[in-house]
């Protein structure tokens, strides 16, 4: 009897991760951002006062204080440039590798996906910074390039909007190449050849068959790449200049250097408003169209 | 008729190691039925394969119609595939599934007109609005094959095309497939593993086995007249008895009888065929056992089948099979089991198997 129970609200287990970690922090997050701030620790006035009788001490002023300032709006739409840019470089990239890898036998399989994996083993920092070096003006690119005689001085290669997007294309690689392989490996490649038999070249063959059926794939290895850049801090951090301002760095200004916690609040929390509730939007849309067309 | 239409040429395969196809011919004629018959591993599908331009052959060639395919395309070749598993496109409906392969060649008008014959043909009419998902195993067999038709192909191939219906619907397509075959002329080829599906369906059929082509002719004569041993047992229920020569005769040491053949045969040692239903069963109160061709056998099992009636008959320590068409509704025609019998046939009915 015990143990039914216990079944029973097993299946709750994901909700209660999900309550605990995500909707319990962003309620905090939401609170913080409708405070007073203040000089102290930590830097907000409590929202409930009980000094003279009950009051309710919160202010929308931090919105307001965001959005009327371009710096902050533009930093938004640059990551969301930024995260576009390289999602669709990562699709590009990754799903012709997913595909061959999906196509490839059992054995080259296995070792093509164990090598997907394997940057995954060692720091991220690390690798980073590994392109620093590479990149860097007497790093081992311009060193190359150098001797080869391609260039007759060191190109500035790190330190703008390239470099950031490169770093976050090779990050971020795996993260669509997962997705993509996972529908691509119950694609049937009969269609493939049934659509060559029936007398379409490999281009339309892509288009009017892998293309359309990998959709489900394609669309969870973008949201897999697109919604953490969008709050990417580290690698613009590392390998960017200042050229651009992004959405992560001036959280992490706001929240930890200009000691802004509501402020930095409200940010976090139009981001996320701004990004997540599209896209819950369009999944639930997307779920209910392939549902009828039974994808 | 062009005997030729089809001609296969010295095509020879391998997969690393392992070699597939060993050098096969086969010529096929214009509007033939086709039948590529062997177990797993024969290579029949391979060679199926190579004809729809999904493998290369490693030497020979491939000429349809006259004209060298083996390097083509399969996009570029005039011939279609129906594969096993249909390979319908579960994204398209059942229309667009027919029209796939002819939307770039004809006007809107025109395809819908085409799309209508064929859904006639095959009348599968109402399901021209559905789903792929939505269709039964024999609907979608007939989409797959209406998408391959409408290109109008000069060859059509089918991998397995029966295998995945049930028994019941298996027979009646079977019928439907031979009609619409010889209604609209176009030369089918197709693999099968099933030695019942390969007789009813073939006008010619090949028996493949290890890349190679044992024998190529009608069900009837392979079936009659089987040149090796494995087609005899392949095809059909066999008696396989060995005889050699002994004195003027040839004699069986398992049945303990001569056998009379009723033409020469010079080697002194054979394996003969004598199919099950080529025997006479009698009782043993009619008739004395003759020196030639009958013996005296005990009824070991005894199967009731509806139109025949199986016997095992056990002779010494060999055990033949016997089948006795129920001519009679008496059911006294029936031997019991552990009665002995009289087992006769025909010289004529006896096949000398080569090798």
């Amino acid at each position: 009897m015990k143990n039914k129970l216990f079944e029973k609200y097993f299946v709750f287990s994901p909700y209660f991760w999900l309550v605990l970690f995500f909707f319990i922090p962003l309620a905090i997050i939401f609170k913080i951002s409708i405070s007073v701030s203040e000089w102290g620790m930590p830097p907000y006035q409590n929202i409930f006062l009980f000094d003279n009788g009950f009051k309710i001490n919160t202010t929308f002023e931090n919105y307001l204080y965001i959005f009327s300032d371009y710096y902050y709006i533009g930093s938004f739409i640059n990551s969301l440039i930024l995260a576009l840019i390289s999602t669709f470089f990562c699709l590009l990239i990754g799903f012709p590798l997913a595909f061959y890898i999906a196509t490839s036998n059992i054995r080259l399989r296995n070792i093509l996906l164990v090598l997907v994996v394997i940057p995954f083993w060692s720091s991220f920092l690390l690798r980073v910074y590994a392109w620093k070096i590479i990149l860097q003006n007497n790093g081992i690119l311009n060193v190359i390039l150098l001797n080869l005689g391609i260039t007759s001085e060191p190109l500035q290669l790190l330190y703008n909007q390239y470099a950031v997007i490169m770093g976050i294309v090779y990050t971020y690689l795996p993260l669509m190449i997962l997705p993509l392989y996972g529908y691509l490996n119950k694609f049937d490649l009969n269609l493939i050849e049934a659509s060559k038999d029936l007398g379409l070249n490999r281009f339309k063959t892509f288009f009017k068959v892998i293309l359309p059926l990998s959709i489900p794939g394609i669309i969870a290895g973008s949201l897999l790449v697109f919604i953490p850049v969008v709050g990417e801090f580290i690698i613009p951090e590392m390998l960017g200049g200042s050229d651009r301002l992004y959405y992560g760095k001036i959280l992490w200004e706001e929240f930890f250097i200009n000691r802004n916690w509501p402020g930095a609040s409200a940010l976090a929390f139009s981001g996320i408003i701004i990004l997540v509730l599209p896209i819950v939007i369009f999944q639930i849309l997307y779920s209910r169209w392939s549902q009828k067309n039974e994808i | 008729m062009d005997k030729n239409f089809l001609v296969i040429e010295n095509i020879s395969k391998s997969f690393g190691e392992n070699k597939v196809l060993e050098d096969i011919n086969l010529n096929i004629s214009k509007s033939e039925f086709f039948g590529l018959l062997g177990s797993s591993g024969s290579g029949k599908s391979t060679m199926l394969r190579i004809l729809g331009g999904f493998e290369k052959p490693d030497t020979g060639r491939v000429i349809l119609d006259g004209v060298d395919i083996t390097n083509l395309e399969p996009f570029d070749r005039p011939l279609n595939y129906m594969f096993q598993s249909y390979a319908l496109f579960p994204h398209l409906n059942v229309f667009n599934n027919l029209s796939f392969g002819i939307k770039e060649n004809y006007s809107q008008k025109e395809i819908e007109i085409k799309v209508r014959e064929i859904a006639e043909l095959l009348s599968i009419e109402h399901l021209i609005n559905r789903r792929i998902k939505q269709l039964s195993g024999g609907e979608q067999q007939r989409v797959a094959l209406g998408r391959c038709l409408i290109k109008k192909p000069k060859l059509l191939l089918l991998d397995e095309p029966l295998a995945a219906l049930d028994k019941k619907l298996r027979s009646k397509t079977q019928l439907e497939l031979i009609t619409l075959q010889k209604k609209l002329k176009i030369t089918f080829v197709f693999v099968t593993h099933d030695q019942e599906e390969a007789m009813s369906l073939s006008d010619r059929m090949a028996i493949m086995k290890n890349g190679l082509i044992l024998e190529c002719s009608s069900p009837e004569e392979i079936y009659e007249n089987p040149k090796s041993l494995y087609t005899a047992n392949f095809i059909g229920i066999a008696n396989i008895i060995e005889i050699y020569k002994k004195d003027e005769n040839f004699y069986s040491d398992d049945l303990g009888i001569n056998i009379k053949l009723n033409k020469e045969f010079k080697n002194t040692k054979t394996n003969i065929l004598l199919r099950p239903e080529k025997i006479k069963i009698q009782s043993i109160n009619n008739l004395k056992t003759s020196s030639f061709n009958s013996f005296c056998g005990e009824i070991l099992e005894k199967s009731y089948l509806g139109s025949f009636t199986r016997y095992e008959i056990k002779i010494n320590n060999k055990i033949i099979s016997v089948l006795d068409q129920n001519f009679n509704s008496n059911s006294n025609y029936n031997f019991p089991k552990g009665e002995k019998v009289i087992c006769s046939w025909e010289s004529e009915s006896i096949k000398i198997l080569e090798d």
